[in-house]
Formats: C-alpha cells, sequence, structure tokens
C-alpha cells in the first residue's frame, strides 16, 4: 500500500478557530427585524401612521372650528346621518362629525402623547436615581404610598377644577401623579439589574453613576420603558375621554374624542351615529398603539434576537 | 520559599477583617477575624464553599463591600473604609477583578470595544483616539483575540472567549492586583487550561500578583503558591501550597481535599466519603485561634487540639521518610 | 455498537436541528448509540457540544425551536421520535425516563410543600391512597438523606439548602420507579463536598433500584467516579466510546487526549498546562470532515475532507478518528497522560490524602 498524502499531518492557522462567522450583530436591526416579523403589528402600525397622518393633515384641510356654529339654526344641516357629504353625519349644531372626530383626535393624541412623554421623563429619570439610592427609597416610597392610594380621577377632577379647564391644564393633571408609578416601575427593574456582575465589573473599573446609567442600566431597561409607554399612551386616551365626559376637561374651543363622546350621549337614541364614529377612533388607537408598543417592547428584548 | 516571608514585600495586608451584613434584624457575620498578607508577585488562594466568605473577602479588598471591622492595607495604605476620591481611584487603578461568570459580567448591550475600554476611559489613560484603539487591540492580542472582534457584542462569543475580554478589560488598566474570583469555574475544561496559562503569563511578563478565589482544590495546586482555607467565614488553615497538600491538618481542609473527584476510575471508584461535620466535632477547650505550626503553615486552633495536630504531623513527617516515593 | 446484551434505549442516526436567529443549528449529527440497562454511562462534553440536547430528546423536552430532523429512538418497543402527542410524552417522561436537572428548583414548585410534590407523583404513578403516599414519600425523603423526614414533609423547597432540593428532586423521581434516570449536571451548582455526597446517593439508589443511569457532566473527575462507560462528545457527535478505564487509561481520539492533558491535576508549577487552542466550531456550518481538526495537533489532510468512521479499538472501545485509519501515521497519546494512574497515585499519595497515615 502507498502511502496516502492525505494521511500527512497538516499544520493549522492557530487563530482560525477564532474567528466570528456569523453576520455582525446589530442590536436596532435585530429590533426591527423582529418587528416586522409580525404581520398583525405591521398591520396595526400602519393603522395608527393612518390615524395621525388623518389627525394632522385632515384639520388643516377642513380648517374645522369648534367654535363655529353658523349652521345652528338651519334644521336641514342638524343631525344629518352619515352621508357621501358627511362622512360622519352632523351633530346637533350642524357641525360635520368627519371633520369634528379628526380635529378632536388630534387634540386628543396630542394631549396623551405629551402626558405620555412628561410621565415617561420624569418617571425614568426619577426612577433611577430611586433605583440606585437607598436613602432615596426610604423617602420615595412613602411619597409613592400616599400618591398611590389618592384616587386618580380625584386628583384630576380636583387640578382641573383649580386651574381651570384647558390643554396644557389637562396634560398637566393627567401626569402629575402618573410619573410616580412609572418611577416605582423603573425602580424596581434597576434594582434588579444594579448589583449584576456587569454593573460590579463597572465600579471596579471606577465608571461613575452618571455612566453607569446611560450605558449599564438605560439600555437595559428599553423594553421595559417601550412596554411603560404602550400602556400609558391608551389609558391617557380613555382619560381624556373619561374626564371630558365628565365635564372637566378641555374647554368649548376644542374638539376631543372626550368632548364628542359627551355631547353624543345626549342623543344616543336619536343618533348614534354621534357616539359610534369617536369611539372607534378611540379604541383603533388604544388597541393598535398598544399592540405596536407591545410589540416594540418584545422586539426591543435582546433575548428575542436569538430565535 | 517556606519561612523567608520576611524579605518578601507585603503588597496587601489583611488585619482582623470583620464583615457583618445585615438583613432586616438578622446580622449575618460573612467574614470573622481574617488576617493573611499577599506579598508581591506571589498567588495567593483563598479557598472554600460556597458562603464560606471567600467572594466577600475579595469584594471587601476591592471596595464592592463594607468592613465593619479590621483593616485592609495595600502597600501599607489602609483602603477600606471612607477614603477621599483621589484614594479611591489609585485603589481602583491598581486592583482589578475577574469575574467568575464571563456571561454575566460583561455589559451584552454594549461592544467589546467599549468593554475593553471602560477603564481606560474612566482614567482617561490613552493620548488620542488611535492610542486607544491601539491599547484595545493590544489587549484583545494579548489575550488571544483579534482586533476585528472590537465591533462585536459579548452574546456572539463563547464562554472562554468572554473570559478573556474580561481579563484584558482588567489587563489594560495595568493594575498589580489582580483578584480573580474564581475565573475559570464557569468555564468548559478544555477552555480552563487556556485561561490559567493566560494568567500565568500576565504574571511573569508584569510581576502580577493574584488573589485566586476558588472552591477546587486541584486547580489552586497547580496556581498558587499560598493557600488558604476558609469555612464560614473563618480562615482554618493556611499553608504554603505544596505544605498544605503535603499535611493537611484541619479536618476541615481534609474533607474538602477528598471531595475534589479525581480524574482517575481507580481512585475514585475505591474512595470513600468522609463528610466534615462541625456538630460531631469535639469543640471543647478555650477558644481557637489561627496559630503558627510549622513556619508558615497556620492552623485554626485551641491548645488541645495544636497538641493533636503537632501528633499528627509528626507521625505524616515519619511516613514521608520512611515512603519517600509513595 | 455493543450489539448483544441487554439493550435498554438505542438510538439510531439521529439529528437535531435549532432554528435560531432565522439560521439552522444543528446540534446533533448522527449520532447512533446504544444503552445498556443497569451501567451508568456518562456523556462528557463541553457547553454546546450537544450533551444535554441529546439526552432531551428521550424525552421530548427540546425547546420549542428544535426538531428531530433525522434518525430514530427505541425503547420498549416504541420509536420515541414519532410520538407527537404531548399525552403520550407523559406516558414515557418521568414515569419511564426521569430527569435531575441541574438547578432543582426548576424542577420544584415553589409554593407546594416537599411532601404535597412527592406524594403527588406517588398517587398519580403508583394510584396508591394519600396516607399511603405520604409514607412512602418520607421513607423516599429518608432513602436520599434527609433527616426528620416526618417533620420535614410540610416544608416548603425554599427552606432547603441546594443539596437538600437536589435530594429531593431526586426522590421525586425515584417515585416513578424509571427505567433510566438521566442526571444533567447535577452536582455543578452544588459545593465539592455536597457534590461528593449527591454522587454516593445516585450510585447507590442505582444499584439498589436497578435503574439505567445517564450522566451528563463536563467534570472528568465525576466520570472517573460515577462510570461504567463514558461517551464523548465534541459538536453534536460521540466521538468516543469506551469503559471508563478505557477512555481515561487508552484514549484514542485527540480531543479525549487534549481533555485529559489539559486537567488542572496534571500541571506542573511553573510549566504551562496544556491547552487545547480555539474554541469549538460553530455548528450553523456545515461541518466538514473531522470538526476536532482545526484545534488539533494531529491533524491531517484528510481530517479536513472526510468525515472519520467510528474505529473499533476493542469490543467495548470506539473512536471516531482517522489516526486509527492503517494509512495513518503511528502515533502514540501525549506523554502528559501517559500512566495517568500512576500519576494521579503520585499525586494523592504525595498528599497523604487517601493514604493511610
Amino acid at each position: 500500500m502507498t502511502q496516502d498524502s492525505r494521511f500527512t499531518f497538516v499544520k493549522v492557522d492557530e487563530s482560525a478557530s477564532e474567528h466570528i462567522a456569523a453576520p455582525q450583530y446589530s442590536y436596532w436591526k435585530s429590533v426591527f427585524r423582529r418587528f416586522f416579523s409580525s404581520k398583525v403589528a405591521i398591520f396595526m402600525l400602519v393603522l395608527i401612521i393612518v390615524i395621525i397622518l388623518m389627525a394632522i393633515i385632515h384639520p388643516m384641510i377642513s380648517g374645522y372650528d369648534n367654535l363655529n356654529m353658523e349652521n345652528i339654526n338651519d334644521p336641514t344641516s342638524r343631525f344629518l346621518r352619515p352621508s357621501l357629504e358627511h362622512l360622519f353625519g352632523t351633530d346637533s349644531v350642524g357641525r360635520d362629525q368627519f371633520n369634528a372626530v379628526w380635529s378632536g383626535t388630534r387634540t386628543s393624541l396630542f394631549a396623551s402623547f405629551a402626558a405620555t412623554a412628561v410621565t415617561t421623563i420624569i418617571g425614568v429619570i426619577v426612577g433611577m436615581f430611586w433605583g440606585f439610592s437607598k436613602r432615596l427609597d426610604v423617602i420615595m416610597i412613602e411619597i409613592y404610598n400616599v400618591i398611590a392610594n389618592i384616587p386618580y380621577t380625584l386628583v384630576c377632577m380636583l387640578i382641573m377644577y383649580t386651574f381651570g379647564a384647558g390643554l396644557v391644564q389637562l396634560i398637566f393633571a393627567m401626569s402629575c401623579t402618573t410619573w410616580i408609578s412609572t418611577a416605582y416601575f423603573i425602580r424596581v427593574q434597576v434594582m434588579i439589574i444594579r448589583d449584576r456582575d456587569y454593573n460590579l465589573a463597572s465600579r471596579c473599573l471606577g465608571t461613575p453613576m452618571s455612566k453607569m446609567i446611560t450605558h449599564n442600566i438605560l439600555p437595559y431597561l428599553i423594553s421595559v420603558i417601550m412596554t411603560s409607554i404602550s400602556r400609558d399612551v391608551p389609558s391617557f386616551i380613555s382619560s381624556e375621554v373619561f374626564l371630558s365626559y365628565l365635564g372637566v376637561g378641555l374647554g368649548q374651543s376644542y374638539a376631543s374624542l372626550g368632548r364628542l363622546v359627551q355631547d353624543a350621549v345626549k342623543y344616543i337614541q336619536s343618533a348614534p351615529y354621534l357616539l359610534i364614529f369617536p369611539l372607534v377612533v378611540a379604541a383603533s388607537i388604544s388597541v393598535s398603539l398598544y399592540i405596536v408598543g407591545q410589540t416594540l417592547a418584545d422586539a426591543s428584548d435582546p433575548r428575542t434576537h436569538m430565535i | 520559599m517556606v519561612s523567608t516571608n520576611n524579605e518578601k514585600e507585603v503588597l496587601l495586608s489583611v488585619k482582623h477583617l470583620e464583615v457583618t451584613f445585615y438583613n432586616k434584624k438578622r446580622r449575618f457575620r460573612a467574614v470573622k477575624n481574617a488576617n493573611f498578607d499577599i506579598y508581591k508577585g506571589e498567588t495567593f488562594a483563598l479557598v472554600g464553599e460556597s458562603g464560606s466568605g471567600k467572594t466577600t473577602i475579595g469584594r471587601s479588598i476591592i471596595r464592592l463591600n463594607h468592613t465593619s471591622d479590621g483593616d485592609i492595607l495595600y502597600k501599607g495604605k489602609k483602603i477600606n473604609g471612607k477614603l477621599s476620591k483621589e484614594d479611591e481611584k489609585e485603589v481602583v487603578r491598581n486592583i482589578q477583578m475577574i469575574f467568575q461568570d464571563p456571561a454575566a459580567s460583561l455589559n451584552e448591550r454594549a461592544t467589546i470595544d467599549y468593554c475593553v475600554s471602560e477603564g481606560l476611559y474612566n482614567f482617561h489613560l490613552y493620548e488620542s483616539e488611535e492610542d486607544r484603539l491601539q491599547k484595545v487591540d493590544q489587549a484583545l492580542e494579548s489575550v488571544g483575540l483579534l482586533p476585528e472582534h472590537k465591533s462585536r457584542y459579548p452574546h456572539e462569543f463563547s464562554g472562554g472567549q468572554r473570559q478573556r475580554i474580561g481579563i484584558a478589560r482588567a489587563m489594560v488598566m495595568e493594575p498589580e492586583l489582580i483578584i480573580a474570583d474564581e475565573p475559570i469555574s464557569a468555564l468548559d475544561v478544555s477552555i480552563r487550561a487556556q485561561v490559567l496559562n493566560l494568567m500565568n503569563k500576565f504574571k511573569e511578563e508584569r510581576g502580577l500578583t493574584y488573589l485566586f478565589i476558588a472552591h477546587d482544590l486541584s486547580v489552586v495546586r497547580y496556581f498558587s503558591d499560598r493557600i488558604a482555607v476558609i469555612h464560614k467565614g473563618r480562615i482554618v488553615e493556611l499553608a504554603p501550597t505544596e505544605e498544605l497538600f503535603a499535611f493537611p491538618l484541619h479536618p476541615y481542609t481534609l474533607s474538602l481535599l477528598q471531595a475534589v473527584p479525581m480524574p482517575d476510575p481507580r481512585i475514585e471508584k475505591s474512595k470513600e466519603l468522609v463528610i466534615y461535620d462541625e456538630s460531631k466535632r469535639d469543640l471543647s477547650g478555650e477558644k481557637p485561634i489561627l496559630q503558627e505550626i510549622r513556619p508558615g503553615h497556620f492552623v485554626f486552633a485551641n491548645d488541645r487540639e495544636m497538641k493533636e495536630y503537632r501528633e499528627k504531623l509528626q507521625e505524616m513527617i515519619e511516613f514521608k521518610k520512611e515512603h519517600p516515593n509513595a | 455498537m455493543a450489539e448483544n446484551k441487554d439493550i435498554i434505549l438505542s438510538v439510531k442516526d439521529l439529528e437535531v436541528k435549532f432554528k435560531v436567529r432565522d439560521r439552522v443549528l444543528t446540534a446533533i449529527r448522527n449520532i447512533s448509540m446504544d444503552f445498556e440497562k443497569g451501567q451508568v454511562v456518562a456523556i462528557v462534553g463541553e457547553s454546546g457540544s450537544g450533551k444535554s440536547v441529546f439526552t432531551k430528546t428521550f424525552t421530548g423536552m427540546l425547546d420549542s425551536n428544535g426538531k428531530v430532523t433525522n434518525g430514530e429512538i427505541w425503547f420498549e418497543g416504541q420509536n420515541l421520535c414519532e410520538i407527537k402527542k404531548e399525552s403520550d410524552w407523559e406516558k414515557i417522561r418521568g414515569r419511564k425516563i426521569a430527569t435531575v436537572f441541574q438547578d432543582p428548583m426548576t424542577s420544584l414548585n415553589p409554593v407546594r410543600t416537599i411532601g404535597y410534590q412527592i406524594s403527588e407523583v406517588i398517587i398519580k404513578h403508583q394510584g396508591k391512597s394519600k396516607e399511603e403516599a405520604k409514607k412512602e414519600a418520607i421513607s423516599l425523603m429518608e432513602r436520599v438523606g434527609i433527616y426528620n423526614a416526618a417533620q420535614r414533609y410540610d416544608e416548603y423547597p425554599f427552606m432547603y439548602s441546594g443539596g437538600m432540593r437536589q435530594r429531593i428532586v431526586i426522590a421525586i423521581a425515584l417515585a416513578c420507579r424509571p427505567e433510566i434516570l438521566i442526571c444533567d449536571e447535577p452536582t455543578t451548582a452544588l459545593d465539592v463536598t455536597i457534590q461528593a455526597q449527591i454522587i454516593h446517593l445516585i450510585k447507590d439508589l442505582a444499584k439498589e433500584y436497578g435503574f439505567t443511569t445517564i450522566y451528563i457532566t463536563h467534570d472528568l473527575g465525576v466520570v472517573a467516579n460515577v462510570a461504567d462507560r463514558v461517551a464523548v462528545m465534541y459538536a453534536g457527535q460521540i466521538i468516543e466510546y469506551g469503559l471508563v478505564e478505557e477512555i481515561f487509561y487508552d484514549p484514542k481520539h485527540p480531543y479525549t487526549w487534549g481533555l485529559l492533558s489539559s486537567l488542572p491535576q496534571l500541571g506542573e508549577k511553573g510549566n504551562e498546562l496544556f491547552a487545547i487552542r480555539g474554541t469549538p466550531p460553530s455548528l450553523f456550518e456545515k461541518v466538514i470532515g473531522d470538526a476536532f481538526a482545526p484545534r488539533s495537533d494531529y491533524a491531517m489532510q484528510i481530517d479536513f475532507e472526510e468525515e472519520p468512521p467510528f474505529f473499533e479499538v476493542s469490543p467495548t472501545h470506539f473512536a471516531k478518528t482517522w489516526l486509527l485509519d492503517p494509512r495513518a501515521p503511528k502515533v502514540e497519546a501525549p506523554a502528559t497522560i501517559r500512566n495517568l494512574h500512576d500519576k494521579m497515585v503520585r499525586l494523592t499519595a504525595k498528599g497523604g490524602i487517601y493514604g493511610e497515615h
């Protein structure tokens, strides 16, 4: 049998086995890949984008003015059922409901986004320090206990009565206590990851607390913050609707989903369409934002990137 | 190397160290009156089981844990308790840590570039961006990784590679003392040797000193110069490595030695199980303390036990004389 | 492998794939292996070698993104790979083939008492009455080494230490009188002294109850202690299989050589330890030839071209390496691991650890 050349020793490149074959990992790319793998989420995203665009663009075209009641004395233009001319019909003073709904959506979306932004920003910042500082924790827990035990609606009503109706007042009223629940939520998350090995390692390397927050803690909380946002926006939408329904929401000059609902309830027997359209829009916003937010929260959790 | 301790420079000295944790109203003494010196350039091993306080000692030295009593002196300067910002920085620069779990000790959301540079950023240990990148590349290469790994994330690496990243991260700081907290116990067997060799390489190249925290005596034997065995927060035996393996005295040391399974089927299959049960020991007599029984060899005992240990030691020495090759 | 004997479980051409991030990972690459009744078989391998995945296929416990894509697993005349329904798996899992995992808390319910959890299994699997079950549960607890079992019957898992919990998990596994007990790194999370006790317990129970043990571990010391036979796994394959003494004293595969050589016990102070260089291959890609070749000191050209078959070393010892091919150059195992036993004896005797003193 002749010597088989395949049976001779060969030299192996030492570093060859250190190479990583997998394509470069990118956090945000993985987030989006994960997000767009859900058909429901895509559908909901499209829906919410359409609603937002309509709410921004339509009022600019229609020039809807909530105080304009020029048709109030014209019985032929009041309580018109939905038709091609008035897609959502007209109300008791003859205002076109299609215009009114989009103008109202704009107000409600703005109010809830603003309130969510306030809640999230204050909540996350406070929650960070709360989670880190044991001394702060003692005080904050007491404050939290007090605030969490006051009924939310009562606080809102009190503030609205004190400062009067208005968009800014509404945003303030809605977000003035909610930030503490966000902060509490963040505090718990911070406490969970605060003493993990990689944070101890950073401390051993002399990393200051501010950098720990921005480099070690915040990136880990993206998914958690997403979850919190996706819960807050819909809940502020319904808060606005509820407060306006109670008559403590916005002033006369604004159309809002809540005011539309409040006006429509009186005519629930004779003109139910007045109630249905704003409610459908409000529900669509809540559901789509919630699902989009939750899917995004899942997608931004790197554990889901493995599968 | 046994008893010429006085000539060596003491790098770190732990004196009457007490660490107590408070949980609600319960008090837990994690470390009880620990005393030892670590000499410059040696590897000092702290061996014990989980909950023995070995990690707590390591973390107290690096200021992650508060001490409740006693002193930790680094080059004669106290480094536990309250320190000025400068002194604290000094400690961080000189003492670094290697963690047990390579999966948990790297920031998963940061690139390897950031992980390795973290210390450099904090102390601004570089002149320019190029200088920093060069330092990172060098550090990666010194642990057998490639510069191209800089843009990767920790989860893309295997356990052994991650541990080497952890070592690189500590090494760029150019520390003098490294606390290695079970650096290989979470690694695969085939990778352990790599990491141990790497640590040895750094020790030789840079004259590093290690505090090696472990539960596995077989690893410690190869790696360390002196060993302290710790049980329930108390150092029960301290001796140079070969001395400890040749003449283990404290019953806990013995049970620990016995428990480690040897990679040899014939030995293992004929081995009998010895269980160390403190409650079954004769604890009469005065309170035990850590005392020197042979030069450099300390054991936690009272006078009565010391007498027993001396007899046992004598027996062992004679046995060795009769069976020099056994 | 061994044809005759009493084969309790037989695996043929098993292949398991996982879908990870839209890519396919082949975790098990064509394993065929027979398990003999009453034996303790240790499966040794690094993380990622597929040792856990391999045994999880016996109980249908693969993660949801994994699938058996080829092969058969024969157990009591049934091909386990054909089981589709969860209810059919339940007849096997726990009842016939029980598993003890690394973390005992994954198998225990934190809000139920220890006693309840054991007796529940006894009632379910043996159809005993509540009183009888309690009695048997207490005797099982005593058997696995829980003192004052009757008192501790009503305690909750968190009141037990890690080692005690693992004993309970073993007791629960035993309550079903399994044919096969899979121990998946049962002592990795425990202290060495506790580990020694648990290993001892498992061996004793295996003798007493006569079940077959499949012991998964990465610790060669543990292997030496428990195993009758050893299967060494690398990159989703078994690369060497034999009696425990054959594997330790006469290994044939370069990977097994590497594993043994890198034992810190064999290291001499001042000298470098032998280290297997590099890292295991990515199983996302197709492995060509011998998966270990890129890390081997004994790699030949053919190792990069063709997968080696199993060569028979002895009727009980097989190795999957081209080095055993008659055409290959003759190589001996590295000097470090020759006379392993003598070296270990010298090591242990020097300390007087096991010797008389």
